[in-house]
């Protein structure tokens, strides 16, 4: 895995691309917008770490540019301006998440893999969270290697907190999702979905936290 | 300097020549009126005195006026005033009439033999004519005055006759001045209206084309200067976003490291040092935030102008991420009561104001306890509210004006806070036009509840 990380500041550059080697990735730092396009050009990368306050050309700059060349790295955004407004203008302009400075390393981290394991899925078949494997062509999920029995309303609201690894998913984005699938569905059918879910996952140490009167949160699996 | 009233310099500068005016039209409209009245009086004087020196009888030297009685009385009979002659020989021995007339100024000699003057007679003021009429070679004179009634009458009559009208002319003038100065100046109450009603944020300039020609360079000025304020403005929103990056950046930069030093193997004292290291870091950059947050709370201090229709349940719903892995770590329970709940608001600075109200939330709930942010519109007034509940030890009512106030921390409260957070909170409340109400959770028990309670938006 390669990550890409564009930072003027060099202390913080360094800080981050310590701690993603650390986790295995391969990392390349550049301080300039520049560099950050022609690097995209000359080789390939399964993610971007990008400062929107370059010197120079910005971050808003070379995301448009990445994007420009239909390119699907994913990108994660650095703010340090009051994040509202770059949030929005980030996304728009096709950024797939952003960290708001300074940040914690861990949150970091965590938003890295999310984002390198929504790629893959993205491009393969299969997704993987820890024991759990979803075979999206096949419909077929493993859990430890074995087959691991869901009906298909389980299987999609998997699918989305999935998709949505440490982040708070509300009930009504996951009716949405789940709504394609099926016909209409309350809010009582889909806690019922979600324990069924977590009774047939939590063994294997995969747990989904409930957020009162919001939605649900797939926890990010560790390793024990 | 006092307060010039436009209205009463006005008055006070149009009285005078107005007076001045209306003299000179009452004099001028009297002269050309009086000559030819008088004189026609004047004349039925003479006629009078010709009438009677006819009457003049010579008799061997001997004058006598043949003047019957019922004659004198037709002669005497006037409806307003007293008439009375005399006759004088050319000698001056009387021949008949009154006698104590008052003589014709003595310098005058007429060349038509009459002379008219005024006088006094038993104590009146008299118009009398003196005729000269031929009377055996000589003159005798004839005088005949009446009293001065009937000229007075016409007198009075013609100053105000023509007094009247410029009179109204000049009470005319003056309702219009007054009346004309207030309708002139309502385009300027309009204006200044419209810049009261103004939140202090709206930088925009004022529309001219509705001001008065006479009030545009005031306007302009006006626009001129909000122009400048707006781009002092910009400078300093740029200034602040360039502050923030800049601080921002680092603390990032030393997070990062305090964090990778934290995970080498290194002595227990050493870790302790780190972890404070760590804390400190953490704390500065959320201190960072909350002084650029009350920065862009001050009116003027956003660039946007003016509030925009904010939704704060989806506004809550987007923020939630960020908070509730912290309240994971710390083993609390973070949840949610939202209803739709729409206001007027700041994007930016409501969930600002959120984060501090849950950040405290968080750091004074002790592991294991609930922490609710609810968003709901009041059923009683349609007020929608933004609040946050714990379970911490809440804020004893003695204290909850001072929490609002910039640093003030409760005396003996446990954390790292700054004081800053609620202060942020209020202020940003102001802006909306919020209430910050401080209280128990509303379900009871000990706690602390923190609400927002926003003016309700009518339905469009």
């Amino acid at each position: 895995m390669r990550i890409l990380i564009v930072e003027d500041d060099a202390a913080l550059a360094h800080g981050v691309s310590r701690i993603l080697e650390s986790e295995g990735y391969a990392v390349d730092v550049v301080a300039r917008g520049e560099q950050a396009v022609s690097a995209a050009a000359q080789e390939r990368f399964d993610l971007v770490i990008l400062d929107v306050g370059l010197p120079g050309m910005d971050g808003f700059e070379v995301l448009r540019r990445l994007r420009a060349r239909s390119e699907r790295v994913p990108v994660l955004l650095l703010t340090a301006r009051d994040a509202v407004d770059d949030r929005v203008h980030g996304l728009d302009l096709g950024a797939d998440d952003y960290v708001a400075k300074p940040f914690a390393m861990s949150e970091l981290a965590a938003r890295v893999r999310a984002l390198i394991r929504r790629s893959q899925a993205q491009a393969g078949p299969q997704v993987v969270h820890g024991p759990l494997l979803l075979d999206t062509v096949a419909r077929r999920a493993f859990l430890n290697g074995e087959p691991l029995e869901l009906s298909g309303r389980e299987w999609a609201v998997l699918e989305v907190l999935l998709a949505r690894v440490e982040r708070v998913v509300s009930k009504d984005a996951i009716i949405q999702a789940v709504a394609n699938w099926g016909d209409e569905l309350s809010l009582n059918a889909i806690e019922v979905y979600v324990s069924r879910l977590r009774a047939k996952l939590e063994p294997a140490g995969i747990s989904i936290r409930t957020v009162r009167g919001f939605g649900y949160m797939l926890e990010e699996h560790k390793e024990n | 300097m006092t307060a010039k009233s436009l209205r009463g310099q006005l008055l006070r500068q149009l009285l005078p020549p107005l007076a001045a005016l209306l003299a000179l039209a009452t004099v001028i409209a009297y002269f050309p009126t009086i000559e030819p009245a008088t004189a026609a009086y004047d004349q039925a004087l003479i006629d009078v005195g010709l009438a009677l020196g006819d009457r003049i009888q010579i008799n061997g030297g001997r004058y006598s006026l043949d003047l019957p009685r019922a004659a004198e009385r037709m002669l005497r009979t006037d409806r307003y005033d007293s008439i009375y002659f005399h006759v004088a020989a050319p000698d001056g021995a009387d021949i008949a009439g009154d006698e104590g007339m008052p003589q014709p100024p003595p310098d005058e000699t007429p060349a038509d033999h009459v002379i008219a003057y005024n006088g006094v007679y038993a104590g009146k003021d008299v118009r009398a004519v003196a005729v000269l009429v031929p009377c055996n070679g000589q003159r005798c004179m004839v005088q005949v005055a009446e009293t001065t009634y009937k000229r007075q009458r016409l007198l009075r009559y013609i100053v105000l006759s023509s007094l009247a009208p410029t009179v109204l002319i000049a009470i005319a003038t003056l309702l219009i001045v007054w009346f004309g100065v207030k309708r002139g100046l309502e385009p300027l109450d309009q204006l200044s209206e419209e810049i009261k009603v103004r939140s202090p944020r709206d930088l925009r300039p004022v529309e001219a084309a509705a001001a008065p020609e006479e009030a545009r360079p005031l306007v302009g000025a006006l626009n001129a200067l909000l122009e400048e304020v707006a781009e002092a403005n910009l400078k300093q929103q740029r200034f602040l976003a360039n502050a923030a990056h800049q601080l921002r950046t680092p603390l990032a930069g030393l997070q990062a490291h305090t964090e990778l030093a934290l995970a080498q193997p290194v002595t227990e004292a050493c870790r302790a040092e780190l972890e404070q290291v760590h804390l400190g870091t953490v704390r500065t950059a959320r201190l960072a935030n909350q002084l650029l947050a009350l920065a862009r709370a001050e009116p003027g201090g956003s660039p946007e102008a003016g509030l925009r229709p904010v939704d704060l349940r989806q506004m809550v719903q987007g923020a939630a991420d960020e908070w509730v892995h912290r309240a994971m770590d710390r083993d609390l329970d973070l949840g949610f009561d939202l209803e739709e709940a729409r206001v007027r608001g700041d994007a930016f600075l409501l969930r600002e104001a959120l984060a501090n109200l849950v950040h405290n939330s968080l750091e004074h709930t002790p592991a294991g306890g609930h922490v609710t942010v609810r968003t709901a519109v009041r059923a009683k007034d349609g007020r929608p509210l933004l609040e946050v509940e714990d379970e911490g030890p809440g804020i004893p009512p003695a204290e909850r004006a001072r929490v609002l106030e910039r640093f003030y921390r409760v005396p003996g409260t446990a954390g790292t806070g700054s004081g800053l957070g609620l202060a942020i909170v209020s202020e940003i409340a102001t802006l909306h036009g919020a209430e910050v109400e401080i209280g128990e959770p509303r379900a009871g028990g000990p706690g602390c509840r923190v609400s927002l309670i926003f003016p309700a938006v009518p339905e469009r």
